[in-house]
C-alpha cells in the first residue's frame, strides 16, 4: 500500500504528483530530492529505499525522471519498486515517448491512468490491456523525431533491459496520422553480458542476462507461438545438459503470467495472448561458456602509456597520465579495464526465436513481424 | 490586483517552498484566476473543458486555484466522462478546505452512483471515498451500500476499497451500516480483483482495529487460494494467509514479477520442516534471477539473501559486476563474507583481493576489511588472508595499506603470537598513515609488542613530536603503548617519554578520557608497577567476528518478514513503522482452522488445565498485541507480593507472567530430608517461555537465604536464564518464585530422557540435590500448528520407520471440546478428525525446539476407555518422553 506518486524532473519539479491517503505531510516531494540531491553532490548513493521522519521513499530512475512512491507501512519494496517499473512501461505504452516533455502535454491522461492503477493506495491494475477500456483520454504525440540524440552514458543506463534503440516511439492507443494502425509485432531479445578476464586473458566468469521483449501493435489480440531452440534446457542439473555439446543451457527462466507453457516442455514453444504494451516475454539468465564477442588482453608498458590489444587486429593505445607521481605497482594503480559496447543482430548465447507464428484472421491477414536480436556490454571487464 | 497578489504568497505556503522554487509563480500571469473563470464558465463544451484542464495544470505545479471551486464544480454535471473526472480530481484536492461548497457536488455524486454507465458508478463512489469531509460521509452510505452488490465487478471492487477509505474517516459507521459483513461476503465473489479489494480492505481495517474483524478459516481460505490461482499480478503477495500451502506457491517461483517471488520465496521460508529443504534447491536460480534486475530489486533481493543465508546457507554463487552501484557492490560483499567457509576461502580470497585493487574507494576499504574478517571467522585460513594483506600492502596505495593495518590489528587480537613476523614489514609504511584509526592501529601493534620491535621506542618517539595535534583515538593509543613500552623496557629513554607522555595527556589536554586515563596509569605506575603490569600487559580476551551477525530472535523476526521494507532495513517493523502491519505467521494465531467443519465453535475458552500448563494467554489475542508483547527479557517477579502473602496476579504487572494460583506444586524435597527445608518445583511454559516454578518453605528454626541454583546436563539443556531471586525465607515462611530457563545451554549426550537434576544451596545448609522430570509438552511451541496440506505433506514424506504407537487402555477422553481446547492450550494443535468404523481418529501437530514436528493420530471411542496414539516425526528417540507428555496431559 503506496500513500503518494509522484515523478520529479532532473531538477526536482514535480510533474506529476498524486496523493492518495493523505497521510504524509506536505513537501514529501522536496524532502526527497533534496536527499537524493545531496547524494550526488558528495559522490556517495545512499541504498534505496530512502527513510525521513517516518516516510518511506520508494524510486526508480527512469529516462532521467524519478518515479517515486512514499509509504509509511511495512510493504513489500520489491512490489513497490516493481509498480513504479510498471506504471512507466503504461505510461510510455500511453504516450509512445517517455520524457519530461510528453508527460507534461499529456498529465491530463496520465492521472486518468493514475487512477486506475491505484485506488486508495492498492495497486489495481498495471495492464495496458485493462486499462483501455477505463481510459478515454487521447495522448498528445510528441515527435519521437524530434528527442535529442541519446548519449552514449544513458543507452548502458543499469539494469534497464530495454534500451532506446529497440524502444519503438509509438503509442499503443493513438492512432497513426492516417487514421488507421499498421498492425505489427516486434520480438527484440536483447542480451547483457558480463564477462571478466583475468590478467592473462582467460575467462574467469562469464554470464548472459537475456530477455525477450514484445511489444504489440496487432488488433483483436490474435494468439502467438513463439518457438525457441529445440535443443534448449534449463537448470544445470537437467540430464540433456550432459550431452549439450551444442545445446542451449539456460541456469533459470522465469515468464509474463500472459505466457502458457502447456507445450513448453515438449518443443520449446510458447502460447500467449500478448497483451498491448511492451512486456518481457521471458527473462533469462545463463552462465554456461560462450563465445565472448570480444576478448581483452592487455599489456602494460611500464613507460608510462597503456596499451590495450582487442582482437588480433586492432589495438588501441591508452595513454594514462597521472596527476602525482606513482607509487609502486604501476598495474595495481590503472585498475580493470572496461569495456561497453551494443552489438545490433548477434546475441551470444545462441538462443534463438525459431518461428513467431501469429493466429490468422483471415488470409490476407499478414501482419509485420520484427525479430531482432541485440548484445549489450553489462560489465564486460579485463583485470590487469 | 490585490486579490492576486495575496493569491500568490498563499501559493508559495501551500507548497511549502523556499525561495528557488518561485520560479513557477513568476509567469503567472496577472489576472490568470479572472481568466480562468470566465472559461469555466463558457458555454461552449470544449472550452470548459480546456479551463478544467489549465485548472489542473496549475494545481499540479502547487498554485493555490480553490478559489475556483463553485466553478469548477458547475462544470460537474457532464456526460463528458473524460472531464467529469477532471472535476472529481479538482474536487479531491480542494474539498477539504472547502467543506461548505464541497456539499454542492453531493448530489451530483448520489446521482452518478446510479448511473447506467458502471465507469460512471465506480467513479462516483471512488471519488466520494477520497472525500475527506465528514458532511458528504453521511451521503456515501446509500450509494455504498448499493454499489457494494452492483452486477459490475468493476463497480463491486471500487466499492470495496471504499469501505477502507470510509473506516479510515468514521469507523462507527462503517460497523453500524454493516459494511463489514458486506466485505466478508466479497471474498466469495468470483472476481479475483474483487475477492483481493476485498481482503485488502478487511486487512487494512483489522490494522486498526483492536477486534478481531477478520479471521482466517480454513473457508475463505480455500477461496482465497482459488482466487490466486486467477490473479495474475500483484495480488499474490496479498494470499500470504496461503504460507503452508506450499505446492500451490511453488510455480509462483518462475514468475517473471520479482515482488512475486520474494514472496513466494517467504512463504517458503515459513514452513521450517524438513519438506522445505528441498525447496532451498528451488529458491536458489530464482533468487539469484533477481540480481540481474534493476539494481534497486538486486538491492532488495540481496538485503533478503543475506537474511536467509544467516538461517540457511545455501551457496548462492553471484560475483559483483564492475558497474553495480556502491550499495549494490557493499551487500554483496558483506554476503560473501557469510558465505566464505574453508571450502571456498581460496576462491573468495582471490575475488576479495582483485575488489581492493578497484577504483571505488569505499569498496576497496570494505573489500581489505572483508578479508580480515574472515581471517578473524576461519582459523585455518587465517595465513592465507595475511598474506594477501601482505601482498595488499605492497602495492603501496595508501588507502588499501591503512586499511590493511586496522585489520592485520584485529587478527592480531585474535590470534595473539602468531604472525608477528610481518611487523617489519609494517613499519615500512608507518610514515604515510595519515588516518586516525589507521594510526591508532599501527600505535596500538607497537605498544602491544614492544619488546620484539627493536626500535619501538624509536617508531613511538617519531608520533610523541606532534602529540597535542592528534586526534582523541590516537592520543588514547599513545598513551597506552608508551606504558606498555615502559613497562616492558622499563630503560632510561622510554622513561623520558612517559613522562613527556604523561604529562601532556593530564596537563595539557581538556579531553576528560585522555587526562582520567593519564592519571590511572600515573598513580598505578607511581604506586605499584608490578600491579601496573598485571593491568596493563593482560591477556586480552580473544575476539570473535561477530559484526552485522544479527540477534537470533531479530533474525527470527525479519525472517518472518521477509520481503517487507523490514527485511531491507534489518530492522523490526515496529521501529520505523508506525502503523505496525504484522505479517508475521498469522495463520498459526488464528483458530482453529476446521472450526466449521468439525461443528464447534472457535472458541475462546480459557482451557481447563492443570498446574503444568497454565493458560496461554496468546491463543485469542488480535496479532497486533501479540507480537508486540514479544517475549519479555527474563522478567522478575514481585517478590514483594509473596513475602506479604499477597496473590502475585494482583500486583505483577499483566504483561508479566504471573505464579499460577493452580494445583500445589509436587514436592521434590521433603522437609524431612532437607533439614527443615521443603522444595516443590516444576517446569512450567508460560507466554511462549519455560520457567522453573519453585516454592520453598522454611520450616527449619532458622531464617535461610543465599540461594543458588544449578542445573545438571540434560537431554534438552535446560539451564536458568538468570541467577535465582529470592529474598531470604523466614522460618516458617514461603518463598515462591519464577525462574526463567534458557535451552540448549548444557546438554547431555547419550538418549533422550526426562531426567532433570538440580542442585539448589544457600548460606545455611548443605547443597541439596534432588531429581525433577521434565514433561516435554512444556516445550511445545506456540507456531506448531500446521495446516492441513503440510502435515499430510510431512506425514507422507517421513518413512514408516518413523511412525510409532502405544496404547494407553486404561485412558479415556469424555468431552472432546475440553479435550481439543486442552491440547490446544499446550500447544497441540488439532488438524482434522474422522470417523473409523466406530472408532473417532483425532489429528494433531505440535513442535519441540530446534523446530522438529510431531505429527499425532490419537484413536479411541470418545467415552469408553482406550487409546491409540501414533506420532510420526523425523525424531523418533523422542518418542517415549511425547508419550509420557501426552499421558500426563490426557490425564489431568
Amino acid at each position: 500500500m503506496i500513500s503518494q506518486f509522484f515523478v520529479l524532473s532532473q531538477r526536482g519539479d514535480n510533474i506529476v504528483f498524486r496523493d492518495y491517503r493523505s497521510e504524509v505531510p506536505k513537501g514529501s516531494a522536496e524532502v526527497f530530492f533534496r536527499k537524493v540531491k545531496f547524494w550526488k553532490e558528495d559522490g556517495q548513493e545512499e541504498a534505496p529505499p530512502v527513510f525521513v521522519d517516518g516516510v518511506n521513499y520508494f524510486h526508480v530512475k527512469v529516462v532521467g525522471l524519478l518515479f517515486v512512491a512514499t509509504t509509511r507501512v511495512n510493504v513489500s519494496p520489491s512490489l513497490v519498486l516493481e509498480l513504479l517499473q510498471r506504471i512507466a512501461r503504461v505510461i510510455k505504452d500511453y504516450l509512445g515517448v517517455l520524457n519530461e516533455e510528453s508527460l507534461r502535454k499529456n498529465f491530463v491522461l496520465v492521472y486518468e491512468l493514475l487512477d486506475e492503477v491505484i485506488d486508495f493506495g492498492y495497486v489495481q491494475t498495471t495492464s495496458t490491456e485493462v486499462l483501455k477500456s477505463y481510459v478515454f483520454n487521447e495522448p498528445i504525440v510528441v515527435d519521437a523525431a524530434r528527442l535529442q540524440p541519446l548519449n552514449p552514458a544513458s543507452i548502458f543506463m543499469q539494469g534497464t533491459k530495454r534500451m532506446p534503440g529497440t524502444a519503438v516511439t509509438k503509442s499503443v492507443v493513438a492512432n497513426e496520422p492516417g487514421g488507421r494502425r499498421r498492425e505489427e509485432i516486434f520480438v527484440d531479445i536483447i542480451e547483457k553480458i558480463s564477462v571478466t578476464f583475468s590478467s592473462s586473458g582467460y575467462i574467469l566468469t562469464s554470464e548472459i542476462d537475456g530477455t525477450i521483449q514484445m511489444k504489440s501493435y496487432l488488433s483483436g489480440n490474435p494468439e502467438i507461438r513463439l518457438a525457441l531452440n529445440e535443443d534448449l534446457s534449463i537448470g544445470r542439473g537437467d540430464y540433456r545438459s550432459s550431452f549439450g555439446s551444442g545445446a542451449v543451457i539456460l541456469d533459470d527462466c522465469n515468464f509474463h503470467e500472459s505466457v502458457r507453457l502447456d507445450n513448453f516442455d515438449m518443443d520449446r514453444t510458447l502460447n500467449l495472448v500478448p497483451p498491448d504494451g511492451e512486456f518481457p516475454v521471458m527473462n533469462y539468465r545463463m552462465t554456461q561458456e560462450f563465445k565472448p564477442p570480444f576478448r581483452i588482453n592487455t599489456l602494460i608498458e611500464e613507460a608510462g602509456s597503456l596499451k590495450i590489444v582487442g582482437g588480433s587486429e586492432h589495438t588501441l593505445r591508452a595513454k594514462l597520465t597521472f596527476s602525482q607521481e606513482v607509487h609502486g605497482n604501476l598495474t595495481k594503480e590503472s585498475g580493470p579495464v572496461s569495456m561497453t559496447f551494443t552489438i545490433p543482430m548477434y546475441n551470444v548465447s545462441r538462443l534463438q526465436v525459431k518461428y513467431l507464428q501469429i493466429a490468422k484472421k483471415s488470409s490476407a491477414y499478414n501482419p509485420y513481424r520484427w525479430v531482432r536480436y541485440v548484445t549489450q556490454a553489462n560489465s564486460y571487464v579485463a583485470r590487469l | 490586483m490585490k486579490a492576486s497578489r495575496l493569491t500568490e504568497s498563499s501559493e508559495a505556503k501551500q507548497a511549502g517552498m523556499s525561495g528557488h522554487d518561485s520560479k513557477y509563480f513568476s509567469t503567472t500571469k496577472k489576472g490568470e484566476i479572472p481568466e480562468l473563470k470566465e472559461e469555466l464558465n463558457s458555454q461552449y463544451k470544449d472550452k470548459r473543458k480546456d479551463a478544467v484542464k489549465k485548472v489542473i495544470a496549475a494545481m499540479t505545479v502547487g498554485k493555490d486555484v480553490s478559489s475556483l471551486f463553485t466553478d469548477v464544480v458547475n462544470c460537474m454535471q457532464t456526460e463528458n466522462l473524460e472531464l467529469k473526472k477532471l472535476v472529481y480530481l479538482y474536487l479531491i484536492n480542494y474539498a477539504k478546505s472547502q467543506p461548505d461548497l464541497a456539499i454542492l457536488a453531493v448530489n451530483t455524486f448520489v446521482k452518478d452512483s446510479q448511473d447506467p454507465n458502471p465507469l460512471i458508478r465506480a467513479l462516483a463512489v471512488r471519488t466520494m471515498g477520497c472525500i475527506r469531509v465528514d458532511k458528504i460521509t453521511e451521503y456515501l452510505c446509500d450509494p455504498l451500500q448499493r454499489c457494494l452488490k452492483d452486477d459490475d465487478p468493476y463497480v463491486r471492487k471500487t466499492a470495496a476499497i471504499c469501505v477502507a477509505k470510509l473506516y479510515d474517516i468514521n469507523a462507527e459507521l462503517v460497523e453500524d451500516r454493516g459494511f463489514l459483513e458486506s466485505l466478508k461476503d466479497l471474498i466469495s465473489d468470483n472476481n479475483p480483483m474483487v475477492v483481493a479489494n476485498a481482503v485488502a480492505a478487511l486487512a487494512e481495517i483489522q490494522d486498526n482495529s483492536s477486534r478481531p474483524i477478520f479471521e482466517i478459516t480454513s473457508h475463505t481460505l480455500s477461496k482465497l487460494l482459488t482466487a490466486l490461482n486467477e490473479c495474475t499480478e500483484y495480488r499474490a503477495a496479498d494470499a500470504r494467509e496461503a504460507e503452508n500451502i506450499v505446492e500451490r506457491v511453488t510455480p509462483r517461483l518462475q514468475h517473471a514479477n520479482c515482488a512475486v517471488v520474494l514472496s513466494a520465496v517467504k512463504m517458503e521460508l515459513i514452513t521450517s520442516t524438513d519438506v522445505v529443504r528441498n525447496l532451498c534447491k528451488k529458491m536458489a536460480p530464482p533468487l539469484v534471477t533477481l540480481l540481474s534486475a534493476e539494481p534497486e530489486i538486486q538491492y532488495v533481493a540481496l538485503r533478503n539473501i543475506n537474511l536467509i543465508v544467516q538461517r540457511r546457507p545455501t551457496i548462492l554463487a553471484h560475483e559483483i559486476k564492475y558497474n553495480d552501484p556502491i550499495y549494490v557492490k557493499m551487500e554483496k560483499l558483506e554476503i560473501m563474507i557469510k558465505l566464505a567457509s574453508d571450502r571456498n576461502i581460496d576462491q573468495v580470497l582471490l575475488e576479495f583481493k582483485e575488489y581492493a585493487t578497484e577504483v571505488d574507494v569505499d569498496f576497496v576499504r570494505k573489500a581489505v576489511r572483508a578479508i580480515g574478517r574472515c581471517a578473524i571467522k576461519l582459523e585455518r585460513a587465517a595465513e592465507r588472508c595475511i598474506s594477501v594483506l601482505l601482498e595488499l600492502i605492497k602495492i603501496k596505495v595508501n588507502y588499501v595499506v591503512q586499511e590493511a593495518i586496522i585489520v592485520i590489528k584485529d587478527i592480531f587480537r585474535r590470534y595473539p603470537n602468531t604472525y608477528e613476523s610481518i611487523i617489519a614489514t609494517l613499519c615500512e609504511s608507518l610514515d604515510t598513515l595519515d588516518e586516525p584509526e589507521a594510526k591508532a592501529s599501527m600505535i596500538w601493534i607497537i605498544g602491544e609488542y614492544a619488546e620484539r620491535i627493536d626500535n619501538a621506542d624509536e617508531l613511538l618517539e617519531s608520533f610523541l613530536e606532534s602529540f597535542p595535534e592528534e586526534p582523541a583515538q590516537v592520543q588514547l593509543q599513545l598513551l597506552t603503548a608508551t606504558v606498555k613500552l615502559f613497562l616492558k623496557k622499563p630503560t632510561e629513554g622510554p622513561q623520558q617519554m612517559i613522562q613527556v607522555v604523561l604529562n601532556n595527556a593530564t596537563v595539557e589536554t581538556d579531553n576528560p578520557d585522555l587526562r582520567d586515563r593519564a592519571y590511572i596509569y600515573w598513580r598505578l605506575l607511581s604506586t605499584d608497577p608490578e600491579a601496573a603490569k598485571d593491568v596493563v600487559l593482560a591477556e586480552k580476551p580473544v575476539i570473535s567476528d561477530d559484526s552485522n551477525q544479527l540477534d537470533p530472535s531479530l533474525l527470527d523476526e525479519l525472517l518472518a518478514n521477509i520481503a517487507t521494507l523490514s527485511s531491507v532495513y534489518h530492522k523490526p517493523p515496529e521501529v520505523f513503522v508506525t502503523r505496525v502491519k504484522t505479517t508475521a505467521q498469522r495463520t498459526e494465531e488464528d483458530d482453529y482452522p476446521d472450526g466449521s467443519e468439525t461443528g464447534y465453535p472457535e472458541s475462546s475458552a480459557q482451557p481447563v488445565d492443570s498446574a503444568a500448563s497454565p493458560p496461554t494467554s496468546s491463543s485469542n489475542v488480535p496479532h497486533t498485541g501479540a507480537r508486540q508483547a514479544a517475549p519479555p527479557a527474563a522478567p522478575v517477579p514481585d517478590l514483594m507480593g509473596d513475602l506479604i502473602g499477597l496473590d502475585n496476579s494482583a500486583i505483577v504487572p499483566v504483561d508479566q507472567p504471573s505464579t499460577p494460583a493452580g494445583p500445589p506444586l509436587p514436592v521434590l524435597l521433603p522437609a524431612s530430608t532437607g533439614q527443615g527445608l521443603q522444595i516443590s518445583a516444576q517446569l512450567i511454559r508460560q507466554d511462549g517461555q519455560v520457567f522453573y516454578s519453585i516454592l520453598f518453605e522454611n520450616n527449619s528454626p532458622v531464617p535461610l537465604d543465599g540461594f543458588m541454583i544449578q542445573f545438571n546436563k540434560n537431554t534438552f539443556g535446560l539451564a536458568a536464564a538468570g541467577p535465582l531471586q529470592v529474598p531470604p525465607v523466614q522460618p516458617g515462611t514461603s518463598a515462591a518464585t519464577l525462574l526463567p530457563m534458557v535451552l540448549f545451554q548444557n546438554l547431555s549426550a547419550g538418549p533422550p530422557s526426562s531426567l532433570l537434576q538440580v542442585a539448589v544451596k544457600n548460606n545455611q545448609q548443605p547443597v541439596w540435590y534432588f531429581n525433577d522430570k521434565v514433561s516435554l509438552h512444556v516445550l511445545f511451541a506456540e507456531d506448531g500448528r500446521m495446516e492441513r496440506g503440510s502435515f499430510l505433506e510431512t506425514w507422507r514424506s517421513l518413512p514408516d520407520s518413523n511412525e510409532i504407537s502405544k496404547d494407553f487402555p486404561g485412558m479415556v477422553i469424555n468431552g472432546v471440546e475440553a479435550t481439543l481446547d486442552k491440547l490446544a492450550a499446550s500447544n497441540m494443535f488439532f488438524i482434522a478428525k474422522r470417523k473409523h468404523a466406530n472408532q473417532d481418529v483425532f489429528y494433531f501437530s505440535t513442535k519441540i525446539p530446534r523446530g522438529i514436528p510431531f505429527l499425532i493420530e490419537l484413536t479411541t471411542v470418545v467415552g469408553t476407555p482406550g487409546i491409540k496414539c501414533a506420532i510420526k516425526t523425523p525424531n523418533p528417540d523422542m518418542a517415549p518422553l511425547f508419550f509420557e507428555a501426552i499421558e500426563t496431559l490426557l490425564k489431568s
